[in-house]
């Protein structure tokens, strides 16, 4: 599997995947004209990678400084399949990274902890 | 479909589809299972979906009420620097089209002096707080008037008031010099009603204005430095303009050659004395402003002729006929060709 790079646009965020140190970091603000079209294909090489057997832990960190309804549901479709592959026996954590004063985006990564009790969650604040 | 991916619960909905167009009569209660746990995990999404965009729609209506309460505040904070600037400079630098830099242009402009005769001995004589309500009066009466008549209000030199037409807005030199020239006389009459009302009031020195207005090339734009500008004119004829102002009797209003050139058709005037100024090398004609008029009162003007070692001659031209105009006319022609004398080629 090769690594993912796609960089920040006026609406899309960065998307980066790093197979060798198993890091997924999706970074920015997330509201494109076709989301299907954005995250189709790089989310579904991410599940891909997620899904396989890894022998150390696996990283996604999420550092949104907001997103739409749409990308809502796509970041709840990876935490799906994050907590499918942590309940098949890989270690993952799920970084949730939100600006200190940015009380709304706390509760959204608390929201999506919910669906999280296999995976690690921790929420970061910086 | 919309444009969001919906591929679990896509999968979801073809296997039960298939389970239902199957063959297969009876439903396992393994497979209603899995129905209704697909169904509460999606209903608990459903939800999980909803409170998210009603959090975002929260916070966007927020951002943009404390950008709605940002503009506003912005805008007070510009309508308080405007009172700073000419209108028209303070306009058309929001409008994008005045650029707020260093820079000057040449312009065909009307300038306008104006101040009060005897300020200093009746600022020594008045209380500060008396004076200081009294000139802000006046120059509130004399900016109303100005700003209606579309002026450039320059600035305030203590009790002095500098004013010009033609830039940033023109309406052409002749439109512009009547503008001011009509301005000057609207003022002399507001001021006139005003130190009426101020005698009645208490005050004992009555604020007579003199008012000089000029028409000439000037440099017109922001001067000084980067960090601190003026947008203001310069020449020599703003100087002239100044010099008439002192030379006018106060009430009045006293005109250069080159705006009664382009007013002549508007204003009943009386020539003064020509004044000189170092730096314009001819003496400039002058001319006291008596009333305005409509465009065809000038052809019903009296006309007074003035030969020398003879008695003035009157002609009352409203009572003129159309031929004894046209007579007199002719007569006027002949006398100018032997007034000059024969012209060499």
């Amino acid at each position: 599997m090769e690594n993912i790079q796609i960089p920040a646009a006026q609406r899309t965020p960065s998307l980066n995947l790093d197979v060798v140190n198993r890091l997924f970091v999706l970074e920015g603000e997330s509201y494109p004209e076709d989301t299907r079209k954005f995250y189709e294909e790089p989310i579904s090489q991410v599940v891909a990678f997620i899904s396989q057997k890894h022998q150390d832990q696996v990283t996604c960190k999420f550092k949104l400084k907001y997103f739409n309804s749409s990308s809502a549901k796509v970041i709840m479709d990876l935490c799906t399949a994050i907590e499918s592959s942590a309940k098949g026996g890989n270690r993952i954590k799920v970084e949730w990274h939100y600006i200190a004063d940015d009380d709304n985006m706390k509760e959204l990564g608390e929201e999506f902890s919910e669906e999280l009790s296999s995976a690690e969650f921790e929420l970061i604040e910086y | 479909m919309t444009d969001l991916q919906f591929p679990n619960e896509e999968s979801v909905l073809n296997y039960f589809q298939e389970l239902v167009t199957s063959d297969q009569q009876v439903i396992q209660k393994v497979e209603l299972e899995a129905l209704l746990a697909q169904y509460s995990k999606l209903a608990k999404n459903l939800s999980r979906m909803i409170r998210i965009s009603d959090k975002n729609e929260n916070r966007l209506q927020n951002i943009s009420s404390e950008l709605n309460a940002e503009k506003k505040k912005m805008e007070a904070v510009a309508d308080q620097l405007s009172r700073y600037l000419p209108s028209q400079v303070y306009k058309s630098i929001f409008a994008g089209d005045h650029a707020v830099e260093i820079k000057t242009k040449r312009k065909l402009l009307t300038v306008f002096f104006s101040d009060i005769k005897g300020f200093t001995e009746i600022s020594s004589n008045l209380q500060p707080e008396v004076l200081t309500y009294y000139i802000n009066k006046y120059f509130s009466a004399l900016s109303d008037v100005a700003i209606r008549h579309g002026a450039t209000i320059d600035k305030f030199i203590g009790d002095a008031m500098m004013i010009f037409f033609g830039d940033p807005e023109s309406k052409g030199d002749k439109e512009d010099a009547l503008a001011c020239v009509r301005m000057a006389v609207e003022m002399q009459a507001q001021l006139s009603k005003l130190n009426a009302e101020w005698a009645e009031e208490g005050l004992q020195y009555p604020l007579l204005t003199r008012i000089g207005i000029n028409t000439g090339w000037c440099n017109v734009g922001n001067f000084g430095s980067a960090d601190r500008m003026a947008y203001t004119i310069i020449g020599g004829e703003v100087n002239l303009a100044a010099r008439l102002e002192s030379q006018c009797q106060p009430t009045g209003v006293l005109i250069s050659g080159e705006t009664f050139g382009l007013v002549q058709d508007f204003v009943d005037v009386e020539e003064k004395e020509s004044v000189t100024l170092k730096g314009i090398n001819r003496p400039v004609r002058t001319y006291s402003v008596r009333r305005l008029l409509d465009g065809s009162e000038k052809e019903n003007l009296p006309i007074n002729l003035d030969i020398p070692g003879h008695k003035q001659v009157h002609v009352n031209t409203p009572e003129l006929s159309l031929p004894d105009r046209l007579a007199f006319i002719a007569n006027l022609r002949r006398a100018l060709l032997i007034l000059e004398g024969p012209q060499s080629d």
